[in-house]
């Protein structure tokens, strides 16, 4: 029995939580003072790395569902760690609840897959999957337990109310890092224990993967709780990964193999640029919140000034997460592009005309990533200070500030050693049975990155990152050269005195995408206005506030949770009946059961399913709802 | 490689004449005394010997965004298709990512906007976020569509090849892709119907609203990164979409290049007189225009050839 395993795809993902972790490990002592349980969080923290690592190297199914329970009870605790809000708690048991939603279907996985033993290693396991008769039940399974923890629509919920709540550090970690263990997952099981894919399941993790960008960035765009904002990108990323995943499922499928390789590359390297710069993100987060003590975007306000290292680096990882040119988001996303362009190869008639809407999606998101990134960068670290805790704001503590810029160098390092690292994620695919791609990428050497289709495109980060360069410091130098007279003053405001409170805010900012996309959000809107006499125009004081309350929520999950508290009133009141109503229900049960098996097993004719369905309803109404008091 | 560097730099020369093409042909289409069609030469020298003033409210953004804003599009220009035969072009970026350029040059405009704390360069910003984000979806599809036609993703390689070979068979998809080509040429330039380049009124501004605060040499930059910008679009929608003449002699076909340069920003001119600026929430229904044909660019060339 193998306890553990380090082939090329467990050390890539370790390599993965270390460039996550050792930053965060700086960043988080830095943030240890501020935190009143200290040693119940150092406790959590380290325990819930190594579980990480844990998932990621463990052998057999016993070994990976201690560690991935252990994950989910130790990030638990550590949403926990400043319990002192309702919200928080409410939060904690609400992911609680999430993750073990997805934890019952691994364990149904596993118990079908390991054949009663959950020793066993996982290629076992595929001759057992090979013979059980409905693969797509144990795709759903695994769909269902990792897209839980991933946090890919519709199963993205709990998100946006478990990071925010959670020390920033750990926010930053995980988002960054653990829900690509779960990445991690799809790609063992899928690649290990259900291999042969039929074209469906690419297809519906591409479907999956296109909603979920685009409602991550959308319900990004009108979120005011920065770190809500960040966790709503984390949904839209997670999405962007799937997309690549989806389409290396499905050329796989269809046999072209070399463009499946690149697309599942494109997937594991945009894996790679999330944790970087979405952990970078919330350490900004983190520092900002911690300056400010507020998590609301409206209350900041010009912290460039104040916190220059954060600015610097939020503005980094910004330009990455909106795939601007030449970061390493950029380039992911660029190849996951490619891998959809590719799809002309296809064969496939009705698929061909379906992908143009996933690369919509995709370029959609891309678009209103950039807004939002404007938005969330702008408004919080340009303007004026929007109020007097942003004002005395300074610079965060030298070990945060080391995190931070460890974890800008993690961007960086993606950004110019992409050939490093792709070469790398072309070795998980080789060792998984898959064609090598990287010849195809980098053919003439590692400063030209080439799709692996046909009339695809071509890239040169480093020589494209030299120029934005060259030309940007030439113009600069001769700017200086030019000794320009510079004065600051008053500019001209038409007129208006310039103050915190006649700066664009960020609902404002927001306003267009959001009054265009009303039909979807379906806002709240609250606008309180003081009139003046009875004048519509004219009045002292008004106040606007707009809440978005996701779709997802209120229809899939309050719905059902409402059909649950009325079924069960409806039994309640049931039971408060005498006996014969309960001997009425069993008749009635019964009824129900001898008519329908009269109507699905004998020939099923219309006059007698009406007639019986007539004599349901009158014994029913007759016996158990009886008259109305 | 001297056509290249000569390519570039005169296309750069052009960039302000085209500009002031538009404005002259717009003034006496609308029987107004025309501005000199070196009006913009004049402007940026103008603006190049004033002193710069820098609104208190601003931080060192603003000190370093018009830099960026102009320095992705000034190498988009190296990347352009070339206009003689036989001129060396870079053949190492697609057309993806001088979107990404672009977007990269835009969203360092709109974090300048934001900078100086005015309303007005919020609100210029918060336009320009929406307007980007319904063009990018319009603009990668329709690369898509060309980059099928043309057998290659560079532009510079899918120009050349256009010019070489034009695949008549393919011309409802062309056309399709061109006129969502031109409507993302009008968005991306802030032109009308989508955008009015010569008001100051705070109702109808976009671009103009998000550099209010600036003055001096970091004016002049911004201004001429438009300039740039539309000359690129212009000679981007040129040589994908009236990919012809390449093959005369290198004076010919060059004076052949800029006479349909002069055509587009003609037709631009004309189109600005004609019509009147949308609404702002009228403009989604303008993009999601480009976007259909876009869409049916790529499904007629699916179902009808290949």
């Amino acid at each position: 029995m193998h306890m553990f395993q380090f082939d090329t795809l467990s050390m890539v993902f370790t390599a993965l939580i270390f460039l996550g972790v050792i930053p965060n490990l700086f960043y988080s002592h830095g943030y240890l003072p501020h935190i009143e349980r200290k040693a119940h969080y150092q406790l959590h923290y380290f325990a819930f790395v190594i579980s990480m690592i844990g998932v990621v190297v463990s052998a057999n199914a016993l070994m990976f569902l201690l560690f991935w329970e252990l994950m989910s009870l130790t990030s638990w605790q550590l949403i926990l760690t400043e319990a002192k809000e309702k919200k928080t708690i409410d939060a904690a048991s609400f992911y609680f609840i999430m993750t073990h939603f997805g934890f019952v279907f691994l364990l149904l996985f596993f118990l079908i897959v390991s054949d009663g033993d959950l020793e066993m290693g996982f290629s076992a396991m595929h001759t057992v999957s090979m013979k059980f008769a409905y693969p797509t039940l144990l795709f759903f399974f695994l769909l269902l337990g990792f897209l839980s923890k991933a946090g890919a629509v519709p199963l993205h919920v709990w998100l946006p109310y478990a990071h925010p709540e959670a020390p920033s550090p750990v926010s930053a970690l995980m988002s960054g890092v653990m829900l690509k263990v779960a990445i991690y997952g799809m790609f063992r099981f899928l690649f290990d224990v259900l291999y042969p894919w039929p074209l469906e399941w690419g297809i519906v993790i591409l479907v999956i993967g296109a909603l979920s960008s685009l409602v991550g960035v959308l319900y990004a765009l009108s979120e005011h709780d920065i770190k809500a904002l960040l966790a709503n990108h984390s949904i839209e990323n997670i999405g962007i990964i799937l997309m690549g995943f989806g389409m290396g499922m499905i050329f796989e499928s269809m046999h072209l193999q070399v463009l499946s390789s690149f697309a599942f590359i494109a997937a594991l390297f945009h894996t790679f640029n999330h944790m970087s710069f979405k952990s970078l993100l919330f350490m900004g987060a983190g520092s900002v919140l911690h300056q400010t003590h507020t998590k609301n975007i409206e209350k900041y306000g010009g912290l460039i000034k104040s916190m220059p290292v954060t600015a610097l680096t939020f503005l980094l990882a910004s330009i990455s997460i909106s795939a601007l040119p030449p970061t390493n988001g950029f380039l992911s996303e660029w190849m996951i592009f490619q891998s959809m362009l590719s799809s002309s190869h296809l064969d496939n008639m009705s698929l061909k005309l379906a992908i143009p809407f996933a690369i919509f999606a995709l370029a959609m998101t891309g678009g209103l990533a950039i807004a939002c990134f404007v938005k969330a960068y702008g408004i919080t670290f340009l303007g004026l200070h929007r109020s007097s805790n942003a004002k005395y704001a300074h610079e965060v503590n030298g070990l945060m500030r080391t995190g931070m810029l460890l974890m800008a160098a993690v961007v960086i390092s993606l950004m110019l050693f992409t050939p490093f690292y792709i070469g790398w994620f072309d070795k998980v695919l080789v060792q998984a049975g898959h064609l090598s791609a990287y010849a195809k990428i980098f053919p003439e050497g590692i400063w030209h990155m080439h799709s692996a289709g046909m009339h695809g495109g071509v890239v040169s980060p480093l020589i494209l990152l030299a120029a934005l360069i060259g030309i940007t410091g030439l113009m600069m130098f001769a700017y200086r050269a030019l000794r320009v007279k510079e004065r600051i003053h008053r500019t001209w405001g038409c007129g208006y005195r310039t103050s915190a409170k006649t700066q664009y805010t960020a609902t404002g900012f927001a306003g267009p995408i959001r009054r265009f996309f009303n039909w979807l959000y379906k806002p709240d809107e609250h606008f309180v206005k003081e009139t003046v006499a009875g004048h519509k125009s004219k009045f002292s004081t008004s106040h606007y506030e707009v809440h978005v309350t996701p779709l997802f929520e209120k229809t899939l999950y309050r719905s059902v949770s409402k059909a649950a508290n009325a079924i069960s009133y409806w039994v309640y009141r049931l039971a408060h009946f005498e006996q014969t109503r309960y001997a009425a229900m069993i008749f009635n049960l019964m009824l129900l059961v001898l008519f329908s098996y009269r109507i699905f097993a004998h020939t099923f004719s219309w006059a007698t399913f009406v007639l019986e369905g007539i004599v349901m309803i009158i014994s029913i109404k007759v016996l158990i709802i009886g008259e109305k008091r | 490689m001297t056509a290249y560097v000569l390519t570039i730099v005169f296309l750069l020369l052009l960039a302000p004449l085209l500009l002031s093409f538009i404005k002259m042909i717009k003034m006496i289409l609308l029987f107004k005394k025309p501005v000199s069609i070196f009006q913009g030469y004049r402007n940026f020298s103008k603006l190049m010997e004033k002193e710069t003033i820098i609104s208190e409210e601003s931080s060192s953004m603003t000190r370093y965004a018009p830099f960026l804003v102009l320095s992705p599009l000034l190498v988009t220009m190296f990347f352009l298709p070339p206009v003689v035969q036989g001129a060396f072009y870079v053949s190492f970026v697609d057309a993806f990512t001088i979107t990404g350029l672009i977007s990269l040059s835009t969203f360092f405009l709109m974090l300048l906007g934001l900078d100086s704390a005015s309303a007005f360069g919020g609100m210029g910003s918060s336009r320009e976020a929406f307007i980007a984000a319904l063009v990018e979806p319009a603009m990668v599809l329709t690369i898509f569509s060309v980059s099928m036609m043309a057998g290659d993703l560079g532009v510079g390689q899918a120009g050349v090849n256009l010019a070489a070979h034009f695949p008549k068979e393919h011309m409802a998809s062309f056309l399709f892709a061109g006129i969502s080509f031109y409507i993302l040429l009008l968005a991306e330039n802030g032109r009308i119907p989508i955008d009015n380049p010569e008001t100051h009124l705070e109702l109808t501004m976009v671009h103009e609203a998000m550099i209010l605060d600036l003055t001096g040499i970091y004016l002049a930059l911004v201004e001429s990164a438009s300039s740039v910008k539309f000359v690129i679009f212009a000679s981007l929608f040129v040589s994908l979409f009236v990919p012809f003449g390449l093959e005369y002699a290198a004076p010919v076909a060059g004076f052949l290049f800029v006479l349909k340069l002069f055509a587009v920003a003609l037709s631009v001119a004309i189109l600005e007189v004609s019509t009147a600026k949308l609404r702002l929430f009228k403009v989604p229904n303008l993009l999601g225009i480009a976007i259909v044909f876009a869409f049916l660019s790529l499904i007629t060339f699916y179902v009808l050839g290949a």
